[in-house]
């Protein structure tokens, strides 16, 4: 057992993952040398070699189309995108090919990669930054996105995700790369995909959140626990597919149900959610299902930051609309 | 007022620096952009310029000295700026960041303090079983039902519903608040009225009861479709009896008004035409008709109008009515009536006529079939064979539900009742 | 040879003029007249393949389709050295390679009749199935390549492309990931100077598409696609080139599509008449035949027999898919995940109590 960070639990994962198979490769821009410009790869490449462990040339559209052949071929390609906002010219090869290779050929050829990038904001960058798309891939046919919220989650997600037969996007929320310490084993351990977890049981409410913002709800929900208001918080960490049963049985439970995230509003993971709780959970309902996210704006640049991330009182204050309907 | 100038992050993730020199001494005069210090970081070599203009104050460490990003470096007396306090430039991180070199590349992130971590999760290495969530006794209803319900003050979780799969539907609804318990909406905190302070209005905030005659007129009217009839009745020998009875009866003893004959008239009237003792059950298609007759008597108070019910009309003598309504009555005025009181009626009198009302149209009381209203008995001319003569007569007002009640037997019903009471006789063949 | 000819100095290699004769002896004797006549009926035997899928397209009984004709000589000669252990990454105009490859026609015609099963191959290992985003495959190209090295499996990767996916950022972005890596990967680019209406003046500034290879630092030569000796021998050397570890190896096949883009396409709208007349004359069959007569092994009658032979065996290959079952709702949700997620069992579970509905209420 070790306390770790995120960072840390990522980067062990990778080391037990390259350990047991010699078809893994990892590979991305600047994570062979340097370890990744987070460190998340740091000290892979001199234990297991340039061959499986390399820089690539910078072209992001080629860093996933090249793990199709890989993976085609018989290797299992673990590939980081450096950030989350830097995916978009690769979003051709991940629609059009990472996603449907599977189907395109019946089964013949499978594309098990699992596609890294570090993704959110709220962390005084420049643009580009602080990008929250999860939407976008969630709505892919044949994509599987996945969001830890903890080191421990984080490491066996990961592990999962570089066992599942088909692709994973697993963004990592930068924001608490390092901001969570944890006490995380060190042999291997897995925790299942597609299965969202009840952290915290309550009665009036159900929230339901994942990524850096776990963390942001538990403290609102402090707050709203001090006014007398119980609180049920999900964390989803897997966001497509979705574990719809956890979420129901909890609105059924609660009658009232919160998304909250980071990304642009509309057409979003929000509004998935909250047409779910309707189909499933409609006579149930004390109060419309509602969702807090980010605005339809592009993110702000640092000094306007403040304005568009949500902390914990502006989520306890959405809580209480829904409370109090 | 003092600037604190600290030494500023600047952007390469060093987090210390060692000073080479310094550029300024205590007491000289600096302009914003001036050098200040000399530092070496891992990285640069750089002079630190002054943020603003003014005085130094003092200087902070010695040249060869290593310092933390973040330690003050010089204050400033800042120059004609007296209402500011001491502020410092970098914000004073609340958490201990130590960027590690590059780190990033980009931003600034969190880093956790040695002392406090996570414990461990369970899952995914032990076998667990999850408690599986019990879920609270709740009720199936859509959001309008639910809505319905609030409004009318009633706990939808305590009603058994009749609608698909158990759900609780509008009629269940309704059907609840006509007997059961009402719980009081908590206001919501802080979300008082503005106060509407004008001499041309008073506000009146609705009692409980007004709330629920309020509802149950509107209920009434929603569901029936009322019909009216109007007739009168000659009663002269009704009012001689009931001088002679009254006569008869110690001062101990109750006196008789005309409401247990009226009673007695429509309760033998009832049982000769049941389905105007009867309610409409529109989710089972079904006229449910009772056999006893239980009859509301509409009651004014202080507090507004109230309905309680005497029961078992056919099987009590006239005294016995007369007491009974003379209790209730006695109750209402104390506001001492139970939820009992108000149940189970099956027919509504409402006697205006002791106001001095004539005729009326009145609202039948939810969900009965009928209601008779009684006006004042006055003496009138009347025709009794081809002469013109006087007598007392009696407006009655009968409203009807058309859906249960047609024209005919209404007429026929309120005949038998005007038979009744024209000939009191009668009643002692029933 | 990749340095005798230089693209930077537009030199094409060619061994068999239009008119079947031939102008490099020495590269003759790498066939034999009957391996060369035994070529000649298979570029036949796919052009009659591809003249009878347009004749299909246009009875309605197959979709919108890409024709070979005229560039069944870069196909064929790629395709014939092409072996099981080699990867083929198509792009949509090579049929003969995909035959070579072991597809079968039934096969083929699967794919342009509509059903994903076309793609499967199961009797063509490594052969990756036919995508639509131009380039796109490239990338796969390279990626395969770097496995194969990384897996010291002696495998050689051949990837095809047209002249307008050389525009394209993937056939950069791939070209660059295989030189670096030094992958076994040989790009073909067959230039048939059309991007559907877009010629390939208008496509580069370039002073061919060989010449694009020196960016890389990795060969590059342009070759005759209608010349079926010259792409052999390219080819050939190109396999040993990058079986050597060398790197990887960009050819440029120039040909002229004769037919039109799709069977959607009307070429007449954007080229004329005396182009594509001038291009007949340079037809890959028309100088074999000119070859072959010469050396007494082809008269026309020879054709019509082959042809009628040919058409037995593609109607039959025909009449196996269309003797395929309807496709089944089942497998528009089968083949998302190795486990299918709850959001298709619900949905295809609603499309078959919708379907319950129909047959009560039909």
């Amino acid at each position: 057992m070790s306390v770790m960070t995120m960072v840390q639990s990522i980067n062990n994962a990778l080391d037990i993952a390259l350990a047991e198979s010699q078809d893994l490769v990892v590979y991305g821009e600047d994570v062979g040398v340097e370890g990744g410009v987070f460190r998340v790869t740091q000290g892979l490449q001199k234990k297991y070699g340039e061959e499986r462990v390399f820089d690539t040339p910078l072209a992001e559209s080629a860093i996933v189309g090249a793990g199709v052949g890989m993976a085609a071929a018989g290797l299992k390609p673990i590939v980081e995108i450096q950030f989350s906002g830097f995916v978009y010219p690769a979003f051709n090869q991940i629609v059009s090919h990472v996603s449907r290779l599977r189907n395109r050929s019946r089964g013949k050829y499978t594309v098990p990669m699992v596609i890294r990038m570090p993704y959110g904001g709220n962390i005084r960058a420049l643009e580009h930054h602080s990008e929250s798309m999860e939407a976008l891939f969630s709505h892919i046919p044949g994509m599987t996105v996945v969001i830890p919220s903890t080191p421990y989650d984080a490491k066996g997600l990961l592990l999962s995700a570089i066992e599942y037969g088909d692709p994973v996007i697993f963004m990592e929320p930068k924001r608490i790369y390092r901001a969570i310490k944890q006490e995380v084993p060190e042999e291997k351990y897995t925790i299942p995909l597609r299965k969202a977890k009840v952290i915290q049981t309550g009665d009036h409410l159900t929230v339901v959140t994942y990524g850096a913002l776990v963390r942001e709800v538990l403290r609102a929900a402090m707050k709203a626990k001090e006014k007398g208001y119980s609180i049920e918080i999900i964390d989803l960490r897997t966001i497509s597919p979705l574990d719809r049963d956890t979420v129901v049985d909890s609105v059924k439970k609660t009658g009232r149900f919160l998304l909250v995230n980071e990304g642009p509003s509309s057409f979003g993971v929000g509004a998935e959610l909250m047409a779910v709780v309707i189909e499933d959970a409609f006579l149930h309902l004390e109060a419309p299902p509602s969702r807090l996210s980010g605005y339809d704006t592009v993110p702000p640049l640092p000094k306007g930051e403040h304005h568009y991330f949500h902390g914990p009182e502006r989520i306890f204050y959405e809580m209480e609309k829904v409370l109090k309907f | 007022m003092n600037y604190i100038f600290k030494f500023p992050d600047i952007g390469e993730g060093i987090h210390e620096g060692r000073i080479v020199k310094w550029y300024v001494n205590k007491g000289q005069s600096i302009r914003s952009g001036d050098p200040v210090v000399k530092m070496e970081t891992d990285k640069v070599v750089t002079d630190i310029p002054s943020p603003r203009d003014g005085t130094i104050v003092s200087r902070h460490g010695s040249e060869g000295e290593l310092v933390n990003v973040g330690d003050a470096l010089v204050e400033i007396a800042l120059l004609g700026e007296s209402e500011q306090t001491a502020s410092s430039e970098t914000k004073a991180s609340h958490v201990a960041i130590v960027e590690e070199k590059g780190f990033g590349v980009v931003g600034k992130l969190e880093v956790a303090g040695d002392s406090a971590y996570l414990p461990v999760s369970e899952e995914g290495r032990l076998i667990r079983s999850d408690g599986v969530a019990g879920l609270k006794k709740k009720v199936l209803a859509t959001p309008t039902a639910r809505a319905m319900a609030k409004d009318m003050g009633v706990d939808i979780n305590a009603i058994s519903g009749s609608g698909p799969a158990g759900r609780v539907v509008k009629n269940d609804i309704l059907r609840a608040v006509d007997g059961s318990s009402k719980i009081p909406i908590p206001k919501s905190a802080g979300e008082q009225l503005p106060e509407l302070e004008s001499p041309a209005v008073t506000l009146e905030p609705l009692t409980q009861i007004r709330k629920t005659i309020a509802r149950n007129m509107i209920r009434s009217k929603q569901s029936a479709a009322h019909m009216t009839v109007f007739e009168q009745v000659e009663v002269d020998r009704l009012v001689d009896l009931r001088k002679r009875l009254n006569d008869k009866l110690s001062e101990k003893e109750m006196r008789l008004t005309y409401l247990p004959f009226i009673l007695k008239a429509v309760g033998a009237a009832l049982t000769q035409y049941p389905r105007l003792n009867s309610q409409m059950d529109m989710e089972k298609e079904q006229l449910i008709i009772h056999h006893d007759v239980h009859i509301s008597i509409a009651i004014d108070t202080p507090d507004g109008l109230m309905v309680p019910v005497v029961r078992d009309v056919n099987r009590k003598g006239l005294l016995a009515l007369a007491s009974e309504m003379a209790v209730l009555a006695h109750k209402a005025q104390l506001r001492t009536l139970q939820l009992a009181d108000f149940q189970g009626g099956t027919f509504t009198v409402t006697n205006y006529g002791a106001i001095g009302g004539t005729y009326g149209v009145p609202v039948i009381n939810y969900p009965q079939a009928a209601i008779l209203g009684i006006g004042r008995i006055m003496k009138s001319p009347v025709v009794r064979g081809d002469q013109l003569a006087i007598g007392y007569l009696m407006p009655l007002s009968l409203s009807v539900d058309h859906r249960i009640v047609d024209g005919a037997e209404s007429a026929r019903f309120i005949r038998r009742v005007m038979d009744f009471l024209s000939e009191p006789d009668s009643l002692l063949l029933v | 040879m990749f340095d005798q000819y230089n693209p930077l100095e537009d030199k094409m290699f060619q061994v068999m003029d239009q008119e079947g004769q031939i102008v490099q002896p020495q590269e003759v004797l790498a066939l034999s007249d009957d391996e060369i006549f035994e070529a000649y009926k298979f570029m036949l035997y796919a052009r009659t393949a591809d003249l009878m899928s347009v004749s299909y397209q246009r009875q309605g009984r197959l979709f919108t389709l890409p024709p070979n004709l005229g560039q069944e000589a870069i196909a064929a000669a790629a395709g014939k050295q092409i072996g099981v252990q080699d990867w083929l990454v198509p792009a949509f105009r090579e049929m003969g390679a995909w035959l070579l490859k072991g597809a079968r026609l039934s096969d083929i015609f699967m794919y342009w009749g509509g059903y994903e099963e076309g793609s499967r191959f199961s009797e063509a290992p490594r052969f990756l199935p036919s995508t639509v985003p131009i380039a796109s495959q490239l990338q796969h190209g390279a990626g395969i390549a770097y496995a194969m090295k990384l897996k010291k499996d002696p495998g050689i990767v051949f990837a095809f492309v047209g002249d307008g996916g050389t525009s394209q950022g993937d056939f950069h972005e791939a070209l660059n990931f295989a030189a670096v890596w030094k992958a076994p990967l040989i790009t073909i680019v067959q230039n048939n100077q059309f991007a559907i209406s877009v010629p390939v003046a208008k496509q580069t500034a370039s002073k061919n598409l060989a010449v694009k290879a020196l960016a890389y630092g990795i060969p590059g030569i342009k070759v005759d696609g209608n010349d079926y000796l010259a792409v052999y021998s390219v080819v050939s050397k190109a396999k040993q080139y990058v079986a050597q570890g060398l790197g990887p190896v960009l050819i440029e096949a120039l040909t002229y599509r004769r037919g039109a883009h799709t069977t959607s396409d009307d070429p007449s709208l954007y080229r004329s008449d005396d182009e594509e007349k001038l291009w007949e004359l340079k037809d890959p069959l028309r100088r074999l035949r000119l070859y072959l007569s010469g050396k007494g092994l082809w008269q026309e009658s020879l054709d019509h027999e082959l042809e009628e032979e040919y058409r037995k065996t593609i109607e039959q290959e025909f009449a196996i898919y269309e003797s395929q079952a309807p496709y089944p709702l089942e497998n528009v949700f089968q083949y998302h995940y190795q486990d299918m997620p709850e959001n298709l069992k619900r949905q295809l579970k609603e499309q078959q109590r919708f379907i319950k509905w129909q047959e009560v209420n039909q």
